[in-house]
């Protein structure tokens, strides 16, 4: 009843004359422009010649005949570093999410114990997630040495910051009224937070947490170019000794384990719903 | 002290805008064992004043301007602060002797009703079996004879969220229950439920009172079941208190002189409050230890 009244009182301050659709045709053109002007910078700027694609065009016929048939003899030496990438992501989306939960619940502004620890966990998720896990990976090869092992890292902390972000969020836009009946009932903090908050947001948390494995898959065949091991450490290497033909094969690998791990972590996302 | 005093508050203000007072001066006591309904049209601040009362809202501090009145401002429950001077206080062992009912029933929605209902315990379990939510068989059954007390128990594995209103509405009671509440505060719990559970959800608090000594102070909008079940009632209007004094006397001449043309929404359109009962399955036998033993397996 009280929002019928409310409706009521704000509906008057919308005002549709012909002044306003005049204002909003102006403000359409503008807009127009401004995105006509964008685009041509970034022509401008990217330096687009499409002239040398076509002149090129000869260039890149001749590494396509060279990447084919792919040598599928090399599907043998090609399984370890596959497992290794997949194991990689696996890694660094559990450790994130297992890191990225605690930091969650500090950064939710609903839930935090302290305003001191509010900011401290934003930071830490905002910083996690502003350096790239490219870079992540560098640092972590300097730091422990070539192989899956820096890659496992770089991907656990990149996660945090990208988990822990949308992790806090959820959290934020949870129902708190339940949250506020179990505290009434004389439950501890630690025990409105696994009875409460957790199996409210637990199938939205495992959601996102496949969507980072899906994406981490990704990631973690990038990292292998910087030296942190799986099947990207491969592929730039049949690169630089020009093997075309086995670098078509490991993009096929590639293409197989983007494909089906997209497709099950979808699968089992919509299960979860 | 006085310990027969339930709930104790003393000239509680509170105002969420400068200036603006949604309760202006409120006193009010309940003694053990009483029933007292609290009514008022929207907006009269009967929710503030409950949630107040419940530690969920701190009431206003003591200001400089009328310093005698506001220094007397507080609110004991049960022979305690539940809040003073703007804090609420949040010990756990005063919490789990307050029950707390609300309009929207606020269960965990995707778990059981019965760990809804064991989850009343927490408050007296050691830290980390109630953490882990490792109920036993006997706190099960606990759970269980509640779950049979409201009349839901078959519905005891079922998630929270796939009932309607008013069996989440007896479950959140069964909590009640099960945490051992000597105080029950209801913030409108039949607000948003149907005329058939609304009398179902009032009758268990009604047996409860009777027969398990519960204090209940429960705010109505309609003011047809503050007659029916409740035999005091407190009416507020503008934050203000109104009437306090037995249900009986409030006529609908004698409602319209408190309440104007306001009170026109305090009753039902059609609500005969004779023949409520006859439409209506009495409240099922409480089931055996052997029938709740076997559902709880």
């Amino acid at each position: 009843m009280s929002a019928d009244i409310h409706l009521g009182r704000v509906k008057p301050t919308v005002s549709v004359g012909g002044w306003g659709s005049a204002l909003t045709a102006g403000i359409r053109i503008v807009g127009l422009l401004i995105a006509i002007l964008i685009i041509v910078q970034a022509l401008i700027v990217v330096e687009a010649r499409p002239q040398d694609l076509i002149s090129g065009i000869h260039g890149m016929a001749d590494i396509i005949r060279r990447s084919v048939p792919p040598d599928f003899s090399k599907l043998h030496d090609a399984l370890w570093p596959a497992l290794e990438t997949v194991d990689i992501a696996i890694f660094g989306t559990l450790a994130g999410v297992i890191m990225a939960v605690p930091l969650a619940v500090l950064a939710a502004a609903n839930v935090t114990p302290s305003r001191v620890m509010y900011y401290l966990a934003r930071g830490i998720i905002g910083f996690t997630r502003a350096v790239p896990d490219l870079v992540w990976a560098l640092f972590f090869v300097t730091a422990v040495g070539l192989g899956p092992f820096p890659g496992g890292l770089a991907l656990a902390v990149h996660s945090i910051g990208m988990l822990g972000r949308l992790f806090a969020e959820t959290i934020e836009h949870m129902d708190m009224a339940p949250i506020d009946a179990l505290s009434l009932t004389g439950a501890r903090r630690i025990q409105v937070f696994t009875h409460g908050i957790l199996p409210t947001v637990l199938t939205s948390l495992l959601g996102i947490s496949l969507y980072r494995l899906d994406e981490n898959i990704r990631s973690s065949l990038v990292l292998g170019f910087v030296g942190a091991g799986g099947i990207g450490f491969q592929l730039l290497t049949a690169m630089n000794l020009f093997q075309y033909r086995e670098v078509s094969l490991l993009l096929i690998v590639i293409f197989v384990i983007v494909v089906a791990v997209e497709r099950l972590s979808a699968l089992a996302r919509q299960r979860l719903a | 002290m006085t310990t027969d005093l339930v709930i104790d508050a003393k000239s509680v203000s509170k105002c969420y805008v400068r200036g603006v007072a949604v309760l202006d001066d409120v006193s009010l006591s309940l003694k053990r064992g009483e029933m007292v309904a609290l009514i008022g049209a929207s907006g009269s601040g009967k929710s503030t004043l409950i949630r107040s009362i419940a530690g969920l809202i701190p009431i206003d501090k003591p200001s400089a301007n009328g310093a005698d009145k506001a220094s007397a401002a507080r609110i004991h429950v049960l022979g305690q602060p539940i809040q003073s001077g703007g804090r609420i206080n949040c010990s756990r062992s005063l919490r789990a002797r307050i029950g707390v009912i609300f309009q929207q029933f606020n269960l965990v929605p995707r778990l059981s009703l019965l760990t809804n209902v064991c989850f009343g315990l927490l408050g007296r379990l050691p830290t980390a079996r109630g953490t882990l939510g490792r109920f036993s068989d006997d706190e099960k059954r606990i759970a269980m004879q509640a779950l049979a007390r409201v009349g839901i128990a078959e519905h005891a594995l079922r998630r929270a969220n796939d009932l309607s209103g008013g069996q989440q509405q007896r479950a959140a009671i069964a909590r009640s229950l099960v945490q051992g509440a000597e105080l029950l505060i209801a913030d409108e719990p039949i607000a948003s439920l149907d005329p058939a559970s609304s009398r179902r959800v009032m009758d268990l608090l009604a047996d409860m009172n009777r027969n398990d000594g519960l204090t209940v102070l429960v705010s109505l909008h309609q003011v047809e079941y503050a007659m029916k079940y409740c035999p005091r009632t407190i009416a507020l209007k503008d934050g203000k208190v109104a009437y306090d004094g037995p249900s009986s006397a409030l006529t609908p001449a004698f409602l319209n002189r408190i309440y104007g043309a306001e009170s026109e929404e305090l009753f039902l359109p059609s609500f005969d409050a004779g023949t409520v009962d006859d439409d209506l399955p009495p409240l099922p036998p409480r089931k055996s230890a052997f029938e709740i033993e076997r559902m709880s397996a």
